[in-house]
């Protein structure tokens, strides 16, 4: 794909979406000023980079959208839901647009009809009387136009529906149009779906004698049935000898409908979301200090240069082992820096996927009917490119159920003495190095009886298990595979994903899901991620000669204990640490590896959470605590259960990094 | 050449270009009792028009173009 392309996507992206703010935004306060002139600034850029490609519907569409907006900010139309929601729409469309082209290069087959079909619905807008615009007909040209259609009235009863507006069409060709290669004629050929057509001599005929046989001298007037935008192509090389006029013979609303309706069943939300690679824009000042911290990392690299130089001059072992560790401690503190510098280039605030909820919530709550008051909270909190990205699907999926599943109706909102819009708040905040995303509803809230219920039918938890959980315990089960169900999978639920999907995602950046609800007050789920991904802090542990990491957040303890200390339970073992009886797994039994044949008298135990409950999991040594640079799998091993990644240790033999639940499990 | 002057009869066929109208006009201004034959033309350029509409000869036969029969030949008969 050719730079100049790219730069037009990725700005095609950035211009769409501050568009879509700012409508959003409008919708909110019509009457704000900067949303107005940003949006137009918006699509006034859009379509200009558009007109550098052959993307011409996408520019027929945009041009139209400027116009809308051009006639909105001079007040000449007024801002209402309906206006906003159309705009939308063709954004929306023109988002699908510029993300095919990132995919194939080119729009798809049938982009001109829609193309069209954006133009005219942006445009009835403007139409509407009694506002006149400047693409309303001037009362001169009333009287050809009411002449035409009365004379030719006959032909178009029963040939058009009601509403379909018609295109009226008055072409008087220069006298020396032959001349330049035109036949009006053949023009007229090309007109599609034409209703009416007349043509006249526009003077007198001269007498046969003096007839000029290229001297055009006629006057043609048509009517077409043709979008207005398909019949200005047509007549594209003659504006000056052709006059087009739309008649509107009523208010558009049903057509315009008709688009929205159209639009909207074929795109699924979350639809916009843009497949492939997006550029990282990263602030100048970050690279600046990569740049610093390089030119440091030669000082100390020209150190050691030194430092050899002196050792063949003879340097001793006391003062070269001093002069090694002064280096590597300079050299380590470079390294801390560099690395959080590469990782504040991959920093990205939470506001490049929040802004796009704001839409996706009004498009939810308008196909069911709810009334929403959606907040967000805490857009500028930042987290690592793939936890933001990665944040998109499971929230717009909470955020579909807290409009889908959350929200009452109004009335029974108004009857429980609550504000007739439900409150949605999506809120992201630092949680120490951790980042906490909420979705926070004052809908219905959760009925752990229904839970209960649903559970024990579908065989989520055991019968007892289930009474001896708290309220509170049991709401969380709706994370619980299998617990979502297809009588649950409405096309806005869609595609089947459940609560158990948003949490093995927000598992795999190394999160964990909670809900808490309150019945009749409301549900906030809330996600707890790591900011960053990158660097792992990992336990070393040994099993027979063999080392493994364990990511340290998982382990809550380590303790020692005697193997006379272990209790058999069945075919299980059990330890007690301080008066809680704990089930003990060995890790060696977990890979399958065989145990020492040696028992060790003391057996080292991680204490590690698995879900609320804890268990000690025997290695047969604890190493090091470390920080790592964890790779995830890839390739054929990226399946490979029970392995998070690997990492090189500095003897450069590969740690593999287990994830220890996924094993037990 | 698209138009062809056979007796009384100037037939025009297929594509009837610019160039094509001196000749007709030249026909016509002769006799104007000529019959103008349209059975075979698919095309009829605006110059060609022109003078069909101002000398308004007798017309034989339909086009088989189905723009020219629909709105182009009824445009001739109408006009004054």
């Amino acid at each position: 794909m050719d730079d100049l392309l790219k730069h037009f996507i990725t700005e095609a992206h950035e211009l769409i979406q501050q568009a879509t703010d700012d409508l959003l935004a409008l919708e909110r306060d019509p009457q704000a000023a900067a949303p107005m002139n940003s949006a137009f600034r918006a699509v006034h850029t859009l379509k200009g980079s558009v007109g550098l490609f052959d993307f011409a519907p996408m520019g027929l569409a945009l041009h139209a959208a400027e116009d809308l907006l051009g006639a909105l900010k001079e007040k000449r139309t007024s801002i209402d839901a309906h206006v906003i929601d159309i705009l939308l729409t063709c954004l929306g469309q023109i988002e699908r647009w510029v993300a095919e082209i990132e995919q194939a290069g080119q729009l798809p087959t049938g982009a001109a009809d829609e193309g069209y079909r954006l133009a005219r619905a942006l445009r009835s807008l403007l139409d509407e009387p009694p506002i006149q615009t400047a693409v309303a007909i001037p009362e001169a040209e009333h009287e050809w136009i009411k002449e035409l259609f009365t004379q030719e009235s006959r032909n178009l009863v029963g040939l058009r529906p009601q509403n379909a507006p018609i295109v009226a069409i008055r072409y008087i060709p220069r006298t020396d149009s032959f001349f330049a290669g035109d036949d009006p004629i053949a023009l007229l050929r090309s007109v599609p779906d034409l209703l009416a057509l007349r043509v006249k001599n526009r003077d007198p005929w001269p007498p046969a004698a003096e007839f000029d046989p290229f001297a055009c001298n006629l006057h043609i007037e048509a009517l077409t049935g043709a979008e207005i935008e398909s019949v200005k192509a047509v007549f594209r090389f003659v504006p000056d000898q052709v006059v087009i006029r739309e008649i509107t013979r009523s208010v558009e609303s049903k057509v315009l409908g008709t688009v929205l309706n159209e639009a909207t069943s074929r795109i699924p939300i979350g639809a916009t979301e843009t497949a492939g690679t997006r550029t990282l824009r990263v602030d100048a000042a970050r690279i600046d200090r990569l740049a610093d911290l390089i030119g440091e990392m030669v000082i100390a690299k020209n150190a050691l240069g030194h430092l050899a130089g002196q050792i063949s001059d003879g340097l001793d072992g006391k003062h070269l082992a001093q002069s090694l560790l002064a280096n590597h401690a300079a050299i380590e503190r470079l390294v801390t820096e560099m690395h959080g510098a590469v990782m504040n280039v991959r920093m990205m605030p939470m506001r490049d996927i929040f802004r796009r909820f704001p839409r996706a919530v009004r498009e939810i709550a308008g196909q069911l009917g709810r009334a929403i008051d959606f907040t967000m909270e805490g857009e500028e909190v930042q987290a690592d490119k793939a936890i933001v990205e990665g944040l998109f699907e499971p929230l717009l999926h909470l955020l579909r159920n807290a409009v889908g599943h959350g929200a009452e109706p109004e009335h029974l909102r108004v009857e429980a003495g609550k504000s007739a819009k439900t409150r949605i708040v999506l809120r992201a905040l630092r949680d120490g190095d951790r980042v906490r995303v909420e979705v926070e509803d004052d809908g219905r809230g959760v009925d752990p009886v229904t839970i209960r219920e649903t559970a024990r039918q579908r065989g989520i938890s055991s019968e007892e298990n289930l009474d001896r959980l708290s309220d509170a315990e049991v709401i969380n089960l709706i994370f619980a595979p299998g617990f979502s169900t297809a009588s649950e999978v409405t096309d806005l639920s869609g595609r089947g994903v459940g609560m158990d999907a948003v949490r093995s995602a927000v598992e795999r950046l190394g999160g964990q899901t909670n809900v808490q609800s309150l019945q009749g007050r409301g549900t906030t789920i809330s996600l707890s991620l790591p900011s960053t991904i990158v660097m792992t802090k990992v336990m070393v542990v040994r099993l027979a000669n063999e080392l493994y990491g364990i990511p340290l957040d998982g382990i809550i303890e380590t303790t020692f204990v005697p193997s006379s200390r272990i209790l058999a339970i069945g075919t299980s073992e059990a330890f007690v640490l301080r008066d809680k009886t704990l089930p003990l797994l060995r890790l060696a039994d977990l890979l399958e590896v065989p145990r020492l044949s040696v028992p060790s008298q003391v057996l080292k135990v991680m204490v590690m959470a698995l879900g609320d409950e804890l268990v000690g999991i025997a290695v047969d040594g604890l190493d090091q605590r470390m920080d790592v640079l964890m790779r995830p799998m890839t390739g054929i091993l990226a399946g490979m259960p029970g392995v998070i990644g690997t990492t090189l240790l500095g003897d450069g033999k590969v740690l593999m990094i287990l994830d220890v639940p996924e094993l037990i499990r | 050449m698209s138009v062809r002057l056979d007796g009384n009869i100037i037939h025009l066929e297929e594509d009837c270009r610019v160039e094509d109208a001196e000749p007709l006009l030249g026909w016509l201004q002769a006799d104007q009792t000529r019959i103008v034959d349209l059975t075979e033309v698919r095309h009829i350029h605006t110059a060609v028009l022109q003078i069909l509409m101002a000398f308004r000869p007798a017309i034989r036969g339909t086009a088989k173009d189905t723009f020219l029969r629909d709105w182009i030949i009824p445009a001739l008969a109408g006009g004054k």
